[in-house]
């Protein structure tokens, strides 16, 4: 942690404790407020760390240490880790859904490269990226023993659905704010109940809707596995979301914009393309970057479904007789795994504000 | 080839049960520059803004280079490629560099490749004498910096005649001198040139003819010495006794 520069009235920089103390510790009142603050988080903080590290046992099958032990039970995790990063899926085969997250990863961290910032490059590294990961996981050729869909689990099935749903949720919210905006009314308004209807109901039933009932109505052919069908579930409840901040990023244009390019001759597609959408994304990339968190984060509901995701892993993982007085250090490990993902992506929104001078204009 | 540049013929424009412009009868010949002024909300803007079908007109016909201004969306891609646009904002892309603003239509829209549409636009931005922003982002840029791109911009199109929607009205006073430099470099260049403004300076300069309008009507129109040393028309004397009574 590090304390900023302070500087007194007269410009003569003055030393961290003199900040310290002419910042909390000026009146009586603050003295008092500022010392019980403190002492109560100083006490929280020596109790997690003898919790987490002085009392705690690591190592893996330590479980009749951990028993006696009055710390956390890492040892829980180095025993099955495995469980909650790749759930049910084959253990000798585990290294493939490894190497598939670790490809996720890399391509979450090249779509941050300012080269691949356009439309065409990164579409084809998001489908290149998923197409490898699709593989890798699915197997069935290459020599690659198949692995259906009801076996994946963990992060690894975490990170599928998360960016399944981006990469087809992203496209069918241009769509819906173009359809949204478009000049003829009935197709506006028509998209406006659909959009309206969608965020109105809670994810869940989205999700059970498209899961369950479903197969009910769909022809034979188009039904899919149940995976699938809760992705364009998802993809679509994130679609109309994103719709209305794609739509808000677009009535944040001035109108002479558009004009200016019709002007000069540019047809629709080319408006849309060129004009309007780049700085529709870059007015709204804050409300952006919000809902993909709000996406990752909500992919634990599949569980409710029968998915092994991270969540529902971890509880697994847990969930035998031998574990399951870890339970909470289990929820530890699955907590920091979305607070790694979460807080990388919230600082490269950060990031790319700064870089592209929001509200600078 | 037509003579005319510009026909526009018994024109109606309504804005709901708002009779905006009416029986508009206006003739622009090739290599003619035309200046439109009047008071506010007497319908200028409006007017020129329906010649590329930026406002959609009701009734009457408006011809352009020869093409029927219609439903037809080949004529108004037609129509917008050869009229060039100077706009009183500017309307630069700011999330383009200049050069990117000037040759993102002509790539587009004409199938220009890059080099040769960078080549272009270098010209017209020495043209209007600021080559070494060509790199800058129009935020970077003053208004008139700005407006003189913006006028490169329509240029690199290469288009048959340019339409100027009170190019100056948005700029601070030191700046308008500047972009009428280059508008006046264009009019003795011989572009067909319809300007609307409050330039009356500008006016005397290049245009060949004056076009008064009020209340959505053209009311007269004349050769600028006589618009300005005899006007006909009551109304016509009281707004050039405003304009031009300081």
């Amino acid at each position: 942690m590090s304390v900023s520069k302070s500087v007194s009235h007269d410009g003569v920089p003055i030393s961290i404790f003199g900040a310290i103390r002419k910042k909390y510790f000026a009146t009586p009142t603050d003295i008092v407020v500022s010392s019980i603050l403190a002492v109560l988080v100083l006490w929280l903080l020596a109790n997690v760390i003898d919790w987490a590290f002085v009392k705690a046992v690591f190592g893996a099958g330590r479980r009749d240490d951990c028993l006696a032990a009055e710390g956390a039970c890492w040892s829980v995790i180095a025993s099955r880790w495995r469980i909650v990063l790749f759930g049910l899926y084959p253990f000798e085969e585990q290294w493939r859904s490894g190497v598939a997250c670790l490809i996720m990863v890399i391509v979450a961290a090249l779509s941050c490269v300012p080269y691949f910032w356009n439309g065409k490059r990164l579409l084809g590294l998001w489908l290149s990226g998923f197409a490898v990961f699709y593989v890798l996981m699915r197997g069935g050729f290459l020599g690659l023993t198949p692995v259906f869909e009801q076996n994946w689990g963990g992060l690894a099935l975490t990170l599928f659905i998360f960016a399944a749903v981006c990469i087809l949720g992203m496209p069918m919210a241009i769509v819906f704010a173009l359809l949204r905006r478009s000049e003829l009314p009935w197709i506006s308004r028509t998209m406006g109940l659909i959009i309206d209807t969608i965020r109105s109901l809670p994810l869940l039933t989205i999700m059970f809707t498209f899961a369950i009932v479903s197969p009910f109505v769909l022809p034979d052919w188009a039904v899919g596995d149940k995976l699938y069908r809760v992705i364009v579930g998802y993809a679509i409840f994130f679609a109309c979301y994103q719709a209305e901040i794609i739509r808000g990023g677009i009535q944040g244009l001035p109108a002479g914009q558009e004009e200016a390019a019709k002007a000069l001759g540019m047809g629709y597609w080319h408006r849309i393309g060129y004009i309007v959408l780049p700085q529709a994304f870059r007015n709204a990339l804050p409300p952006t970057i919000n809902q993909i968190v709000i996406t990752f984060k909500e992919t634990s509901l599949v569980t409710i479904i029968g998915f092994f995701d991270v969540m529902a892993s971890g509880r697994a993982a847990s969930g035998t007789a031998e574990w399951s007085f870890a339970h909470v250090e289990v929820y530890c490990f699955v907590a920091l795994i979305f607070f790694v993902f979460v807080f990388s992506l919230s600082r490269y929104g950060a990031y790319l504000e700064r870089r592209l001078g929001v509200g600078r204009r | 080839m037509t003579e005319h540049a510009i026909l526009i013929r018994n024109m109606n424009k309504y804005y709901g049960s708002f009779h905006a412009l009416k029986n508009i009868d206006l003739e622009v010949k090739r290599g003619e520059r035309i200046v439109i002024c009047g008071p506010s909300g007497s319908g200028k803007s409006t007017l020129i803004r329906c010649i590329n079908r930026l406002e959609e007109h009701q009734s009457g016909d408006i011809e352009v280079m020869g093409t029927m201004l219609d439903e037809n969306v080949d004529h108004i891609d037609e129509i917008r490629r050869e009229a060039g646009m100077v706009f009183q904002n500017f309307n630069l892309f700011p999330h383009m560099t200049i050069l990117e603003n000037c040759i993102l239509a002509p790539m587009l829209v004409r199938k220009i490749d890059r080099v040769e549409a960078e080549k272009t636009a270098m010209e017209y931005l020495a043209r209007v004498k600021i080559p070494e922003q060509a790199s800058k982002y129009p935020g970077e840029l003053s208004g008139g910096q700005q407006q003189r791109v913006a006028i490169a911009r329509a240029l690199c199109m290469k288009p048959e005649l340019m339409l100027f929607d009170e190019p100056t009205s948005a700029l601070d006073p030191e700046m308008i001198s500047e972009v009428l430099d280059v508008m006046v470099g264009l009019a003795e260049d011989g572009m067909t040139m319809v300007c609307v403004t409050h330039e009356m300076g500008f006016a005397r300069q290049v245009a060949d003819r004056v076009v008064f309008m009020a209340d959505g009507q053209v009311i007269e129109q004349a050769e600028p010495e006589t618009f300005f040393e005899n006007p006909q028309n009551e109304r016509t004397k009281t707004f050039l006794s405003q304009v031009l009574g300081h």
